[in-house]
């Protein structure tokens, strides 16, 4: 299977989850909705597995890692300043509610910082950084 | 800004007679990976500069160019 081949298959399965949520959202049908998303998704991994032309090479790593660290970095610091906002406004006001959700976007927000600082260790040693090493 | 790195894999192409898609999956890339060095809006790895001069059975300094 070619590049192109897995394209248009990859269209069709999304074409196939798309319709089956929407099917799903008409019936009100939750397991529907799960049902479409894990056979398209399951269905996906096979065609890439069988597919011999390379779909990922060191270009779309770069992009894929520059986007990464975008995203990480704009969701992080926007998630934050919202956890401070809420607990702020919940002080404030002494309203319970928006200061739980302000404690709990900032456990989100040191959760998304500990996996960051974890992948980034966990790559940084893989791809050869070693203390303080000299010759 | 003056691009820094350029390469004449388009020339080499043509010597070769080899199209992108050829010369993608000789190096085991993309074809838009090709067209984007090609055009030079992304620099290679060296591994990968090395496969490519490899395929023109070529040296890396004659298909890349380096300016300061």
């Amino acid at each position: 299977m070619n590049y192109h081949q897995f394209k248009r298959i990859k269209l069709l399965i999304a074409l196939f989850i798309s319709a089956t949520v929407a099917v799903a959202i008409i019936y009100n049908n939750i397991i529907l909705a799960f049902a479409g998303m894990i056979i398209g998704i399951s269905f996906l991994f096979l065609v890439k597995k069988k597919t011999k032309a390379v779909l990922v090479d060191e270009r779309l790593e770069n992009i894929a890692g520059r986007a990464a660290r975008l995203t990480y970095i704009t969701l992080t610091i926007t998630i934050g300043f919202l956890s401070l906002i809420f607990i702020g406004t919940g002080r404030r006001t002494g309203e319970t509610g928006y200061e739980f959700l302000g404690i709990i976007l900032s456990y989100i927000t040191l959760l998304s910082v500990a996996i960051y600082s974890l992948s980034y260790k966990y790559f940084s040693k893989k791809y050869g950084e070693t203390a303080d090493e000299q010759d | 800004m003056e691009k820094q790195l350029t390469n004449k894999i388009k020339i080499y192409r043509a010597i070769h007679n080899l199209t992108q898609e050829q010369l993608a999956e000789g190096v085991g890339v993309t074809r838009q990976t090709i067209i984007a060095i090609e055009k030079n809006k992304y620099v290679p790895s060296l591994e990968l500069a090395f496969r490519i001069a490899r395929v023109f059975q070529d040296s890396l300094e004659n298909i890349f160019q380096y300016s300061k």
